[in-house]
């Protein structure tokens, strides 16, 4: 089922306020849950990343991001969403490429505190069946 | 004359086309031959009966009334060089045969006949029934008529062989030609479309775009096609493994610069890629974000329970993979469509929200080049999972699909067209 996004709540989200997970969720379709993090807050970037086993950093309102956390709820997987206002964009993705040795894109998937990588990688290994095990021993998936 | 004409062309046509035999010089058939005062000209034709000629047949036809019937005369026969047209002997027609042999073959024409007509022989051959002359006239006349005889009908064989030969080619032309007709009018109306909505001038570049990738998209159609004739016959013709996995990777890379070609062409103009006008109507009612969808490749058996199993899981992930894709597009279109809604209705400016929206526009790109994406590897997948010759099978069944869907669309397109209500 998806619901158009209201005015007012769009307006709320354009407007910087408050519920951005509103906004994040609205296209779910089928009322998915994923625990949106933080937003834009580019000084516990790196510590987001060793706290949580699978998580996703992108632009808010990114529709590949959503694909991306579509595939892994699917898997199973909760993930950790973490929306960049486009402000701190450049200041994350700085840090985030700087822990990582090389260039990081939007969105972006660290898995067990790693980079994982991006859809494009995210995609291929689960169409070889690689990523579930990958999940498994991080600690994103059980059974 | 009692035998038919056409007949024995034919006859003759084989028995020429069986000895292969050939005249160096080309003879100009229009010409005039003159006639010395009341000569007439004598025509025999060599026929030969046995069993390796066996569609040889003997014709003596003659200008003279002197006699209604053929008779066969093979002492008369002998070796006629043809003529060129300016008067040059030519070299003689390879075979030299004993005029007594069986073999021996001679066409001779009556001069005044030929000349009415130089397109059918048997015009050639119609209206005499006389046959062998005193043998007192000048044979070198004889000889050079009957000669260019042979050549006018020599080549008027070689011209209906090849407007047979061109009649064919038309035929496969036009076929392809209604096809991508049809492709073009269904291009023409989109472009129409687009050309009334984009009044900046960005549609030059646009249209190079896509006309280009219109250009090689033809082209590599009919390279697929090739590709699937190809591995039909390897199939088989049982040949071996290392020369099918050779097809196999060129089939596989085949598809994969169709998906470059894509990206390509998605960067000019993403929605001509998604709107899918550049494939045919039958491919279009199944397109999945400017394309097949992955989960198609999975139609085949696999054989063993290994096989099964990792399909299964294949089928499984490809069908996660397109899902989450899709809900993706999805959310596309809620925010682009909140986006272009949103803003005061009662202002009478819209750039701001048509221009954000223009923005959100540009992931489409990415959505066409990760569904191409996730097509690649499902093929790769499946490679690595079935056997050399369960690829090989599976994408000539997958190139088939495609072609009859084709096949499909053109047949769509000349149904009858639909009686009109009064």
């Amino acid at each position: 089922m998806q619901e158009a996004i209201s005015y007012k709540s769009y307006m709320a989200a354009t407007a910087g306020g408050r519920s951005r997970l509103h906004n994040f969720l609205e296209g779910a379709g089928n009322g998915g849950e994923h625990r949106l993090v933080a937003n834009g807050c580019e000084n516990n970037v790196t510590k987001l990343v060793v706290e949580n086993a699978v998580i996703v950093f992108g632009r808010r309102g990114c529709c590949m991001c959503h694909v991306v956390n579509r595939l892994l709820l699917g898997l199973g997987v909760n993930p950790a969403v973490c929306e960049v206002d486009e402000e701190k964009e450049e200041a994350v993705l700085h840090e985030l490429s700087v822990t990582n040795g090389g260039g990081v894109q939007f969105p972006a998937v660290f898995v067990g505190g790693k980079l994982f990588g991006g859809l494009d990688r995210v995609m291929s290994t689960h169409i070889t069946g690689e990523l579930v095990p990958i999940l498994k021993e991080a600690g994103a998936l059980w059974l | 004359m009692p035998f038919s004409n056409l007949p024995l062309l034919v006859y003759i046509y084989q028995i020429w086309e069986e000895e292969g035999i050939e005249a160096i010089e080309t003879w100009n058939v229009g010409e005039q031959q003159e006639l010395e005062g009341d000569e007439e000209s004598k025509l025999s034709i060599a026929l030969d009966i046995n069993s390796t000629c066996a569609k040889v047949a003997f014709v003596i036809i003659s200008k003279s009334m002197n006699s209604p019937t053929p008779q066969f005369v093979p002492s008369r026969l002998s070796i006629y060089e043809p003529i060129h047209q300016i008067g040059i002997w030519g070299e003689n027609f390879k075979r030299n045969g004993n005029p007594n042999t069986s073999t021996s073959l001679i066409v001779e024409v009556d001069n005044k006949l030929e000349n009415e007509s130089e397109t059918t022989s048997h015009e050639m051959l119609a209206p005499t029934n006389n046959y062998e002359q005193e043998a007192s006239k000048p044979i070198d006349k004889i000889q050079r008529r009957l000669a260019q005889n042979r050549e006018a009908a020599r080549k008027s064989r070689l011209r209906k062989k090849a407007y047979v030969q061109q009649l064919e080619n038309s035929r496969l032309k036009l076929i392809q030609l209604e096809q991508e007709l049809q492709r073009v009018t269904q291009q023409g109306l989109y472009m129409g479309g687009v050309l009334e909505g984009s009044h900046i001038g960005f549609s030059g570049t646009v249209n190079s775009g896509i006309a280009a990738f219109e250009m090689e998209y033809g082209r590599w159609v009919d390279v697929q096609h090739r590709q699937i004739c190809e591995l039909r016959t390897a199939l088989n013709a049982h040949i071996s493994d290392i020369e099918l996995r050779i097809l196999v990777k060129s089939g596989m890379g085949h598809y994969f610069e169709l998906f470059r070609m894509k990206s390509t062409v998605a960067k000019a103009d993403v929605f001509y890629v998604i709107s899918g006008v550049w494939k045919t109507s039958a491919e279009r009612f199944f397109s999945w974000i400017g394309g097949f969808r992955p989960s198609e490749l999975l139609k085949l058996d696999p054989l063993t329970e290994q096989q099964i199993l990792e399909v299964c899981n294949l089928k499984q992930s490809c069908q996660q993979a397109e899902d989450a894709l899709s809900q993706g597009m999805e959310k596309l279109q809620e925010t682009v469509s909140s986006t272009v809604a949103g803003g005061p209705v009662a202002e009478d400016s819209y750039i701001p929200q048509v221009a954000t929206a223009m923005e959100k526009l540009e992931a489409l790109v990415s959505f066409v080049n990760q569904a191409d994406h996730l097509r690649q590897e499902t093929l790769q997948q499946m490679s690595r999972i079935l056997t050399t010759r369960q690829a090989a099978r599976g994408l000539l069944a997958l190139g088939e699909y495609f072609h009859r869907l084709r096949a499909l669309s053109t047949l769509w397109a000349t149904r009858p067209p639909e009686p009109s209500l009064p």
